[in-house]
């Protein structure tokens, strides 16, 4: 996309006025999205983006601008406008020759999309269609998006650094409406990776669809939610998408540096069950929140946030590393070009425990099984946290009964983690677009079945 | 920039010169340049210029619709994204509805464009950034941080261009301050968030954003969780304002037309309480969405969609027009040149009544007031209505606020809330491009423990 010697300018002039690191981000995306709505293939859209950062860091500040243009000028200018950050000109910075970096893992896409005629993308939406319409009489309406996208970046940084990666993504999304006597309910389902068509090998669209339209379907029959304090138990994945929430958060150096993190200062310390571990992994080949480099050019890596329940680590890019003395672990993300690098979750996952599935509801009384969270907030600063579940069934003498609708669960980062009694061996992933600070980055959920002993539970049922 | 705005009329040109016969082909041109400043701790924590450029072309032929885009193009690249979206059209379903407007009078908004924030210097953005952290942590003793304290601005032009004659180009400035501040006590941090938008910095009262950010998280400390029941309820312009967009996605044709809104069938029907009126206006200036045409090319308007109770009308845009047999209220929005239009909203708001925020505290007598709703996006269904979501707040006790309130879900739907609004405020504020009043709600289910 560029060469060395253009890259090797614009990292010197952005260094013109000093600075502890300057950083050159280049971006290729092309895109597809096939959008099907009421029974239609309403849109196709092919997309072409490009463009470059450049970023100064001077301690915990930085200076960032960027461009779509990939220009010599265009660079340069956008490389005097960052400098320009760094208030008292310390004299030039340093440059150290670019060298390319060996990436510890390799994503490929064993059969690209690209190479795939759109006719057949659009044949798969129609097949999603059908099936989520023969699933039952009750569905209303469906809609389906496909898309595909390569992300090709090239990283130079001041100390030496010259990655290369190019980043495929596949995701197929269907969800489905269902109405039966003035009821109306919704169901999705989304499985994405970082990998090529081979991906639908082992998600294929039509099980994506039966999965959307059961959840729509099924939650027509569902009675108001309870509320108040019970024990919940969250089915695989949904732990994940929890933990992301409330725990991975506040773990993410940015947040604890502003001082707004519940965690801040606690490392070492047991502030979860004992049967949890947790993980943040963007080495988990294919998949949708991994990569081989960050967007900073760090490799990525595997790091303990959590070990039998006692914190290990937090999240960090090289920005605030540098300011705690410690090394990046591979997290400094970005959306794109048009946006700065900062930390940013992976593929967070809560790992398999000693328990059964079957046991873990069998030995529940009464409580709320949660089979889908609808998505979730969370204050960092005191860990509260509220989520929505858009598919959840009542736990009624050990076994799980009707479905309910309208719930939701709010508790403390801390308390709930702490309150988790049982972990089971079935893990399985969620797969999300987070958003921060106005960035939204692929990231992936996972756990296996776990319930929470005690939490609450908003509805309007008593 | 200036010297750019012919560039962006010769890319939409070429677009529609690449057309073939039978052929309807639209370009949609953008261009901005934006700076944003974050202060933390007295320093400058980020200075971030920005500036793109892109150009998204419709092309329709026999009923069929196909989009590309690209980013910064030459006039070859925009002519190889109308054969992209010519390939695209292909594949996609006919539908005798898909259409581009025709062209029609557009009256400018000189109002929109400044040229005084256009130039202003970047060191003037950097003391407005550094005097917001600083006002937000010298306020109260209980704040002495914050989470984010930030200025921004963006210049930006929009040209459209199509084969049905549109020729429409306007520009605008834009900007915005936004402070997170922090605020503790007994071994717990409470954050409280503010917010406002401006055309120029002039106009932009940054210090009520410090001091509204600080207001709200100090009230918070000592908070507990409420004991659950169905109280009555008053939402503030924030709260209020992350409802609004659910009832955006319920009023959109789009929705109603494929059997995804609550508002289906209930055209000429009371919705909710006498006391609500639903804006949606494009042109009028109180709001920070004016634009003098949508994202097609239509003339922005005002549109009453609810008027005194009654569902009068829904959002539209003009593929939805078309399919509805009505006219298009131009309120086709798209996210930017990247993708197709869509239905949206311009400045959408729930018009002010006569009541004082004081009047209905004294009104709401053992109730809570909301300040904050977190999860409405997920946590409320947009076509059946249900929604739980969370919430913090304050109890109100005397006609006055009291006792703050933490880990509180506020349950309903939305045409019982509707129907339950029993005041509305006369202090209409925009978030945005949503805006609303303090609202009473008569009673909600609040739970706690």
């Amino acid at each position: 996309m560029l060469d060395r010697e253009l890259a090797g300018q614009v990292l010197r002039a952005a260094r013109a006025r000093g600075g502890s690191f300057a950083e050159l981000f280049v971006e290729e995306r092309s895109s597809l999205t096939i959008r099907l709505d009421d029974g239609k293939i309403e849109e196709l859209t092919s997309g072409l983006d490009r463009g470059a950062g450049v970023r100064v860091g001077h301690g915990t500040s930085f200076g960032y601008a960027f461009s779509n243009r990939l220009d010599r000028d265009a660079l340069l200018e956008a490389a005097s406008a960052a400098a320009a950050a760094v208030a008292e000109g310390a004299g030039a910075g340093q440059v150290v020759d670019l060298r390319t970096q060996d990436p510890p893992v390799v994503h490929r896409a064993e059969r690209p999309a690209e190479a795939v005629a759109a006719a057949e993308k659009v044949a798969w939406l129609r097949g999603v269609d059908d099936v989520a319409r023969a699933f039952s009489p009750h569905v209303r309406q469906v809609s389906a998006s496909y898309g595909d996208s390569v992300q090709r970046v090239l990283i130079a940084t001041s100390d030496g650094r010259w990655v290369e990666e190019s980043r495929p993504r596949i995701r197929l999304g269907v969800q489905v409406v269902a109405g039966r006597d003035g009821v109306i309910q919704t169901g999705f389902h989304g499985p994405a990776g970082l990998a090529g068509v081979e991906f639908f090998d082992e998600h294929p669209p039509a099980k994506t669809a039966e999965v959307a339209a059961k959840r729509a379907v099924t939650m027509l029959d569902a009675g108001p939610a309870p509320a108040g304090e019970m024990p919940v138990v969250l089915a695989p994945g949904m732990g994940g998408v929890l933990f992301h929430e409330a725990c991975g958060h506040p773990l993410e150096a940015d947040i604890v540096d502003k001082e707004a993190s519940v965690y801040r200062g606690r490392i070492g310390e047991q502030l979860a069950s004992s049967l949890v571990t947790g993980v943040d992994d963007a080495t988990i080949p294919n998949a949708w929140g991994s990569f081989s480099f960050d967007d900073e050019g760090v490799p990525a890596q595997r790091t303990i946030l959590f070990q039998d329940g006692a914190l290990q680590a937090l999240m960090y890019d090289r920005l605030r590393a540098e300011k705690d003395g410690v090394s990046s672990t591979g997290n400094g993300r970005r959306q794109s070009y048009a946006h700065p690098p900062i930390p940013r979750m992976t593929n967070s996952y809560i790992l398999n425990g000693p328990s059964k599935a079957d046991d873990v509801l069998a030995s529940t009384e009464r409580g709320v099984y949660v089979t889908a969270l609808g998505g979730g907030q969370t204050n960092p600063a005191s860990g509260d946290f509220v989520f929505g579940v858009s598919e959840g069934y009542l736990i009624e003498g050990g076994k799980v009964t009707s479905p309910v609708r309208g719930a939701n669960l709010t508790g403390r980062a801390i308390e709930v983690m702490s309150a988790v009694d049982a972990v089971a061996d079935d893990f399985d992933t969620w797969e999300g677009v987070c958003g921060k600070d106005g960035q939204g980055v692929p990231v992936g959920s996972g756990s296996p079945t776990l319930r929470i002993a005690r939490i609450t539970v908003g509805g309007t049922g008593g | 920039m200036a010297e750019r705005v012919a560039d962006l009329a010769d890319l939409s040109a070429a677009a529609v010169e690449a057309a073939r016969d039978h052929e309807a082909v639209e370009a949609y041109a953008e261009e901005s340049r934006r700076t944003e400043v974050t202060a933390h701790k007295g320093e400058v924590e980020g200075l971030t210029f920005a500036e793109s450029r892109g150009v998204g072309i419709r092309l329709i032929a026999k009923g069929r619709l196909g989009y590309a885009y690209a980013a910064d193009p030459s006039l070859d690249e925009v002519r190889e994204a109308v054969a992209r979206a010519r390939q695209n059209a292909e594949l996609a379903t006919e539908d005798e509805f898909n259409a581009l407007p025709p062209a029609k009078p557009v009256e400018p908004i000189a109002a929109l464009f400044r040229q005084d924030q256009a130039t202003l210097p970047t060191e003037r953005k950097v003391s407005v950034a550094l005097d917001l952290e600083h006002l937000a942590v010298s306020a109260d003793p209980r704040v002495t941080k914050v989470d984010q304290a930030g200025y921004g601005d963006a210049v930006s032009r929009v040209a459209i261009a199509s084969t049905a004659g549109v020729t429409a180009e306007y520009g605008r400035t834009d900007c915005w301050a936004v402070v997170s501040a922090l605020a503790e006590g007994d071994g717990e941090t409470q954050a409280g968030w503010s917010f406002r938008v401006a055309r120029e910095l002039g106009e932009l009262d940054w210090g009520s954003v410090a001091q509204e950010a600080v207001e709200r998280s100090a009230r918070l400390l000592g908070a507990v969780k409420p004991a659950s029941g169905r109280v009555p309820v008053v939402l503030d312009p924030f709260a209020g304002s992350s409802f609004l967009g659910v009832l955006a996605g319920a009023l959109s044709a789009e929705s109603v037309q494929k059997q995804r809104s609550l508002f289906a069938d209930l055209l000429g029907e009371a919705v909710g309480s006498p006391l609500l009126t639903l804006v949606d206006d494009g042109r009028t200036l109180d709001g920070p969405a004016a634009a003098p045409f949508d994202d097609e090319g239509v003339p922005t308007g005002r549109t009453e969609l609810i008027a005194r109770g009654t569902l009068m009308a829904f959002l539209h845009n003009t593929y939805t027009a078309m399919r509805g047999g009505t006219h298009s209220t131009g309120n086709a929005k798209r996210g930017g040149y990247r993708t197709p239009p869509g239905v949206g909203t311009t400045n959408f708001f729930v018009q002010p009544e006569t009541s004082p925020v004081s009047d209905i505290l004294r009104q709401a007598e053992g109730g809570v007031l909301i300040q904050d709703v977190s999860g409405v996006h997920s946590g409320a269904n947009p076509i059946s209505g249900e929604f739980s979501v969370g919430a913090t707040g304050l109890r109100i006790a005397n006609g006055e606020l009291g006792e703050p309130l933490r880990e509180m879900t506020v349950a309903s739907t939305v045409p019982e809330m509707l129907k339950g609004i029993a005041a509305v405020g006369d202090d209409l504020r925009f978030f945005t491009s949503v805006g609303v009043p303090t609202i009473l709600i008569a009673e909600m289910t609040v739970a706690g423990v």
